[in-house]
């Protein structure tokens, strides 16, 4: 207790090592009981519950949970059209982001909205995939066959189907649900990738939407997607023509991100930033570059992002967040820490086929 | 409207409204095990319990507008209340200038929100081609006090493209280029403008004068990236193009004579020299002077080799990087 009444002056030296202990602590407080700074994110609670579920898995701790319990919860967020007419009504039948926004006939209510979004879709999938549940299980059909009706004649996704902003995270989401579920019936894919090609910019890296400018959060999703959907390998191994995407541009802009203090910058010529630590960082692990950084300058960038009571700040000597935890928990397993699960990258979660269950 | 704080000062609970005496709140059922529960404030759970009951009401009323504004500010990232806000908005027919006006008030502590940004188009949809210079005031607002605000940036490609507006884009470009030269969101809005704006005649019309302003932005900082991808970019899918402009060789050649800040010049000769471009003896010149400038090299026969060698050495951060270039040469561009 001491040292949170006595918190060191902010300019203390940081750790010099991955506190992994710290972490779990700081993930299982967030497991009890979110601060009220998060109830803004309410209706993200899914993703929030990825977030902790998911890092205590990366962290080698998911013994912390109560697996049954959470897989029971995540799994009464999916929404049910009631018969095969319902299901071809345009609607997306997915998972609701909490029961902040999933009504039950009980509640007076004179319609029962369906709330399903692609994103929490997403993160309800890479919760059960990562605690072992049989995800041939669920009700994929429902799933799949109304995702069609997000998607847009432009190739790109919407997240929800009373509408929306359309970009590239919800293509990756798409892709992560469509690969997780191992059936591609949800999705035009060739108009996936005619989307996502759009979105390279003329320096390399991917915008969120065609023209935007390029960004980490961006390319990941583009890359990524491009890998779960089959459309790219290990690149560099192949000669630089035969790809779909220009692969030495965006190589070469991913590896100028890292800049002088050692952290990635999402964008040119702004603040380095612990979550692309993973978001770009993951790109070059997809396309077979990770040796090409400075794994040492990173690390130590990462450490000053890492907090005395455990969990990760967006930049050097902040509050940590769950999200920036995360990912930066994420950027030490591609660094492979000791103690640190190896993740699937493409998918952002464990690797959970290579580590067994 | 009042201020935030004045609002919170203020706030009467809605049990204690005699206009919401009839509605009887429908509160959060988090099961029995629930996982990462929010420790919510009480006037947040509070305003979503009223929320809920007045929205599987279907209750399209002032009322329930004005209780979607108390619960946007509270909980801006619920897609569901700015939804069903605008089918209250859709269905009273309420003015959409207001609405404008409370996206204004809202955007002012939550710009990097998707939802607001979502409505904000939404609103400037319905009100057509009359809103163009208002929501482009409205992101030059936001701009003013964050100039690489990434939503804001996509609303304006959106305004552009949908409604209109691009007659003074350009110059807008130049003006935030001239109050900040790093400022890479407007080289890519300049890219933007360039090759879609239906005035401008596209890239290959342009591109004569955007090379000469990228040279002029290399030259007052060739240690910014921004306008060596910009640069590069105006020769996109046009690499005969880019390796036979004397003016890409000729800033290489300066920026390279300079003898500092050199790594975006020898970056690019690199490109180019794999890319088939042959080098005339200044440049070659310029190279060696470099290489002889360190204790430990010597300039090499073959310039790609010398490039790669220097890079490592004065970019040493992606120094494995150069290195697997160098390897990779003698399959491109020796």
């Amino acid at each position: 207790m001491d040292s949170i009444l006595n918190p060191p002056s902010p300019d203390s030296n940081p750790s010099t090592q991955f506190e992994r202990d710290r972490h779990v602590r700081f993930l299982e407080m967030m497991y009890q009981l979110l601060p009220s700074e998060y109830q803004g994110q309410e209706i993200n609670r899914l993703t929030l519950a990825y977030f902790v579920v998911s890092g205590l898995h990366i962290l080698g701790a998911s013994d912390r949970v109560d697996k049954g319990g959470v897989i029971n919860w995540v799994l009464s967020l999916q929404a049910h059209p009631k018969n095969e007419a319902e299901l071809n009504d345009g609607q997306f039948y997915g998972f609701h982001g909490s029961r902040s926004s999933q009504f039950h006939s009980d509640d007076n209510a004179v319609w029962i909205p369906n709330g399903s979004h692609l994103a929490s879709t997403y993160c309800a999938l890479a919760i059960l995939k990562t605690l072992g549940y049989d995800l041939s299980l669920l009700d994929s059909e429902s799933i799949l066959k109304s995702m069609k009706n997000l998607q847009q004649s432009d190739g790109s996704f919407m997240p929800i189907h009373t509408g929306a902003e359309r970009d590239l995270r919800f293509v990756f989401c798409a892709a992560a649900i469509c690969s997780m579920l191992e059936n591609w019936s949800g999705m035009d894919k060739e108009n996936v990738k005619k989307y996502i090609l759009n979105c390279q910019s003329y320096d390399g890296g991917f915008g969120l939407m065609p023209g935007s400018e390029s960004h980490g959060g961006a390319t990941y999703c583009a890359v990524a997607s491009l890998r779960l959907m089959g459309f790219i390998g290990d690149e560099l191994s192949k000669s630089a023509t035969s790809c779909i995407i220009n692969v030495p541009l965006l190589l070469d802009w991913c590896l100028q991100r890292q800049a002088i203090d050692g952290g990635f910058q999402g964008r040119l010529n702004k603040d380095t930033d612990t979550c692309y630590a993973f978001w770009i960082g993951g790109v070059l692990r997809i396309l077979g570059a990770h040796k090409f950084i400075d794994e040492k300058a990173l690390r130590q960038f990462l450490l000053t992002c890492q907090s005395q009571y455990g969990g990760f700040s967006k930049f050097p000597r902040q509050l940590p967040d769950i999200y920036h935890s995360y990912y930066g928990f994420s950027a030490f397993s591609l660094l492979e820490e000791p103690g640190v699960n190896p993740i699937r990258v493409e998918l952002g979660i464990t690797d959970v086929d290579a580590i067994g269950l | 409207m009042d201020s935030d704080s004045d609002e919170e000062e203020q706030r009467v609970p809605l049990s204690r409204r005699p206009e919401w005496s009839d509605v009887t709140p429908i509160p959060q059922d988090d099961g029995p095990n629930p996982v990462v529960p929010i420790a919510y404030r009480e006037e947040f759970e509070e305003t979503m319990d009223y929320f809920r009951a007045v929205y599987v009401a279907d209750e399209r009323s002032p009322r329930a507008l004005q209780l979607t504004s108390e619960a946007i500010h509270m909980n801006p990232g619920n897609y569901t209340v700015w939804q069903f806000r605008r089918l209250i908005l859709e269905a009273l027919n309420a003015d959409l200038h207001d609405e404008l006006a409370f996206v204004d008030l809202i955007a002012i502590n939550n710009s990097k929100n998707y939802q607001i940004w979502h409505h904000r188009r939404w609103v400037a949809d319905k009100l057509g081609t009359d809103s163009v210079r208002e929501e482009l005031e409205f992101t030059e607002k936001v701009f003013s006090k964050d100039s690489k605000n990434y939503h804001a940036w996509s609303h304006r490609q959106w305004v552009l493209q949908a409604l209109g507006g691009w007659k003074d884009e350009l110059a807008y470009c130049q003006q935030l280029l001239e109050d900040d030269i790093f400022n890479n969101s407007a080289w890519n809005q300049r890219y933007f403008v360039v090759t879609r704006s239906p005035l401008l005649g596209g890239l290959h019309a342009m591109r004569e004068s955007e090379v000469r302003y990228a040279v002029e932005a290399i030259m007052a900082k060739p240690e910014n990236e921004s306008p060596w991808r910009y640069l590069r970019g105006l020769y996109k899918d046009d690499a005969q193009s880019w390796i036979n402009d004397p003016q890409v060789c000729l800033v290489c050649l300066k920026v390279l004579n300079s003898k500092t800040n050199c790594v975006f010049a020898l970056s690019m000769l690199l490109d180019l020299l794999c890319h088939g471009f042959q080098p005339n003896q200044e440049l070659k010149d310029a190279v060696d002077a470099l290489t002889s400038d360190s204790d430990s090299d010597s300039p090499d026969s073959n310039l790609a080799i010398e490039v790669c060698s220097l890079l490592e050495r004065l970019d040493p951060m992606r120094m494995n990087y150069w290195k697997w270039r160098k390897g990779m040469l003698p399959a491109l561009a020796v």
